[in-house]
């Protein structure tokens, strides 16, 4: 007999403003499994996962539950159709009871239609013998450890009667052992015939606990594998890109004989990156990659003084920069292109001309300390058609122009400070193909004109074609450098993964 | 500055609001049109009025100073015994404006580097300069300052246009023009529109914080030593409800509480106008002074909640 549906969503077609985030993507979820949806950062699975919740409204498609088509206007009609979620961020009331936080909004009552405490945690108590949890069920949240609150979380959605629970990337916080707690838990919930969807980056996790897996990459499926017919390989590749047969024809040389620009040595971060030691020299174009978790940001932030270090050091052109901050890092024209352009990458209600020029600006005042606003415009104009920035005018609000565009008024600040030192954290994610080789051009013409290239990605092929070397990390550690020139995109897969 | 098209579409609700409420106030009363009228009305909104200058550069970094009704309080009234008491009275200003500088750095340390809420700071800043200026005033009020003094408050131009007007128009438009044409004033805008993408753009946060604060504080003052000089009294009572004035002409003016980066210092400029004309109808229409704090309030909570309609329904768009 075939298994029964009891979610499916067809054809979605998602996009905000004018950037397509899902292109025709299909899931399903039979009665009773474990469905793990995977992708990197951006592949769409959040905004999938927002749209069944009710909180974003796909463009096109349909969903059906039970194999009736709904509508699911906001997440009430989720939780009413019997789906419920567990966020990535915990979403506890610190200063009730283990009790109180799994009975939330369905908490006991007594004869009179008052709070009734024993109840609640009578209840509880069952529940949590039932799942052989050993909490306390009077215990308060605050002192709980983050397994623990994610347990009740989970626990929560069983006292609401859902019938599908999501978990949204669930293991990112817990250690081993708490791991395999969550797996037991996991394995009960399914006993209950509850089904589950498991988002989650963390390969080895979606292996131990699906019955199949739907990858998603770029907003588009990417693989739909069923237990004990896949390795961790073939989820790599389908997350990470085609496996191609030929090797790039493209490779980018090393320019020879240049000054040593940047240089780290042991640079350590307790839990987030041990021993980085790597340089890199002016002119050239250097990339670092790794899977989410792997240190990437961490480093970045760390070299351009964001986060602090714990030991080792960063050396600019042969001298020490002993407490890097972002002001004196600038100063030293070593620019960082950041994460995430929303929240750290340009302020919003801003137009384009006074984001672009946010750190020059003290090059662009009178003699009396005012702001010369036609030597600003021009400037402004200038560096936006070099980005070849789509925009109405130059006083347009940054925040209303598409995420390519907001991404190359970035990198127009970034620009205008003439860097030596180039760090981009993630340069293209988010935006369209023809964006991209727009933002390579300009990388490759920073890089002729001697200023270093480091970009940090999960792209393999935005490295392998922009960078002359490539080093991967992981778990926070350096694991092996390649010359691109003398590897390929499969030889990348096998080392990430 | 912008032109005036985009002025209109911002502004032209408070302008609509302003020039139906000077018409209608015409045909309602003689006495409102007179030159005497207006300056009248200048001069009464420029105790919130110029605190409102210092209290929209804060509002735009993402903060709030309800301490600027004690700040004022205590450094006024210490001013105001340092001139009894002998001291020229040019100096005794300048330690009005020192105290002030103080509290609002004060102010700026806990909010920038302790990081505590705005809110909260400010909060026990005001109470401990409230607290102080209760003790030195014991209940009192001061009068009889220096006629040099005096002449800030009451003097007068061309006979006819007094000069704490000119003050209060003068300081707006160099606030206007500093928000606009300077760094440290776009920079304001910037840390309050997105405080972490300014500190990696590599502008300094906290040193804009203690520019922001110090402003409030003596701007504020400023408002207060003014307004002492024109009334020739320092009650102990000055100041009261001060910062909620000038929070409520910020507000209408179109400045956000609720996420920085966003407001004008001539859009408060507006909501000042816009108290000081309704304060002053209700007066000639001899509508009782104990109703004006309540329809004060239902102004503001009308102006915030278009504002929010307006913005709701642009949210929705994207």
């Amino acid at each position: 007999m075939s298994p029964k549906t009891i979610v499916r969503m067809h054809d979605i077609v998602m996009s905000f403003s004018g950037n397509m985030v899902l292109n025709h993507v299909d899931f399903e979820l039979h009665e009773g499994e474990v469905h793990s949806l995977t992708g990197a950062n951006g592949a769409g699975k959040s905004t999938l996962i927002k749209i069944l919740n009710g909180i974003h409204h796909p463009v096109s498609g349909e969903i059906e539950i039970n194999g009736q088509p709904v509508q699911i206007k906001n997440p009430k009609d989720a939780e009413k159709h019997g789906l419920a979620f567990v966020h990535q961020e915990l979403n506890v009331c610190l200063d009730m009871t283990v009790a109180e936080n799994m009975y939330i909004g369905n908490w006991a009552v007594n004869s009179l239609g008052l709070y009734d405490k024993k109840a609640t945690s009578e209840n509880a108590r069952k529940l949590l013998a039932m799942m052989e949890v050993d909490l306390d069920s009077d215990a308060p949240v605050r002192n709980l450890r983050t397994a623990e609150k994610q347990i009740i979380e989970i626990l929560k959605t069983l006292t609401t009667d859902a019938k599908v629970i999501v978990l949204d990337e669930p293991t990112s916080s817990l250690n081993e052992k708490e791991k395999e707690n969550f797996f037991r838990i996991i394995e009960r919930v399914k006993a209950k015939g509850v089904s589950i969807i498991f988002i989650s980056h963390f390969l080895e996790d979606v292996i131990q606990l699906s019955d199949r897996v739907t990858v998603l990459k770029d907003g588009v499926n990417n693989g739909l594998f069923t237990a004990g017919n896949y390795t961790k390989d073939d989820l790599v590749t389908a997350m990470m890109g085609r496996k191609i047969e030929a090797r790039a024809e493209r490779c980018v040389a090393a320019p020879s004989d240049a000054l040593t620009a940047l240089e780290l040595k042991n640079l350590t971060r307790k839990n987030k990156f041990t021993d980085i030691s790597f340089s890199i020299q002016a002119g050239d174009i250097v990339g670092v990659c790794g899977l989410l978790g792997a240190g990437k940001t961490e480093i970045a932030r760390a070299i351009f003084g964001l986060d602090a270090f714990d030991s080792g050091s960063i050396e600019l052109f042969g001298k020490e920069v002993t407490k890097p901050k972002p002001d004196i890092m600038i100063k030293n024209k070593v620019t960082l292109l950041t994460e995430e352009r929303k929240l750290e990458g340009f302020i919003p209600l801003l137009s384009i001309r006074e984001n672009t020029t946010l750190s020059i600006i003290k090059t662009m005042c009178t003699r009396l300390g005012m702001i010369d606003r036609g030597k600003q415009e021009a400037f402004a104009d200038k560096i936006s058609k070099e980005m070849t920035v789509k925009m109405s005018s130059i006083d347009q609000q940054v925040v209303s122009l598409s995420g390519g565009n907001q991404q190359k008024v970035v990198l127009a600040k970034c620009l205008a400070t003439e860097p030596r030192v180039f760090l981009l954290d993630e340069p293209t994610r988010g935006v369209d193909v023809y964006a991209k080789s727009e933002i390579y051009k300009i990388l490759a013409e920073a890089a002729s004109k001697g200023t270093s290239v480091l970009i940090f990605s999960s792209e393999l092929e935005e490295l392998l074609e922009n960078c002359s070397r490539i080093i991967i990390l992981k778990k926070g550690q350096i694991y092996a450098t390649v010359n691109t020139c003398e590897t390929n995109k499969n030889e990348l897969l096998s080392l990430i993964g | 500055m912008k032109s005036l098209k985009q002025f209109l579409a911002e502004d032209g609700m408070r302008l609509a609001i302003i020039l139906i409420f000077m018409l209608g106030m015409s045909v309602a009363t003689p006495y409102f049109m007179q030159m005497k009228n207006m300056m009248n009305i200048l001069q009464n909104i420029s105790l919130q009025g110029i605190t409102a200058i210092g209290m929209t550069m804060v509002i735009i970094t993402g903060g709030i100073d309800i301490s600027v009704g004690g700040v004022m309080a205590f450094s006024v009234w210490v001013s105001a015994s340092l001139m009894k008491g002998g001291l020229n009275w040019g100096l005794a200003c300048l330690v009005a404006l020192g105290i002030a500088a103080v509290c609002g750095a004060i102010n700026a340390f806990s909010v920038g580097v302790m990081r505590i809420p705005p809110m909260i700071a400010s909060l026990a800043m005001m109470n401990m300069t409230r607290g102080l200026q209760t003790v030195i005033s014991r209940g009192t009020t001061l009068t009889g300052l220096p006629d040099g003094f005096l002449v800030i408050g009451q003097g007068m131009v061309f006979d006819i246009i007094p000069l704490p007007a000119i003050f209060i128009v003068l300081l707006y438009i160099l606030a206007a023009l500093f928000m606009s044409k300077t760094i440290m004033g776009r920079n304001i805008y910037a840390v309050g529109g997105n405080p972490e993408a300014a500190r990696v753009a590599g502008i300094k946060n906290t040193r804009v914080l203690f520019f922001a604060y110090i402003a409030c504080a003596v701007f504020a003052t400023i408002a207060g030593l003014i307004f002492i000089s024109r009334t020739n009294s320092a009650p102990s009572t000055v100041g009261t409800n001060l910062e909620m004035k000038a929070i409520m002409a910020a507000v209408i003016g179109g400045t956000s509480v609720t996420f920085g980066g966003k407001g004008k210092i001539m859009g408060t400029f507006l909501g000042v106008i816009i108290v000081g004309l309704i304060t002053n109808a209700l007066d000639l229409l001899g509508v009782s002074a104990y109703y004006q704090q309540f329809i004060q309030g239902i102004l503001v909570l009308l102006v915030v909640f278009l504002e929010a309609i307006r913005s709701n329904r642009a949210a929705r768009q994207h």
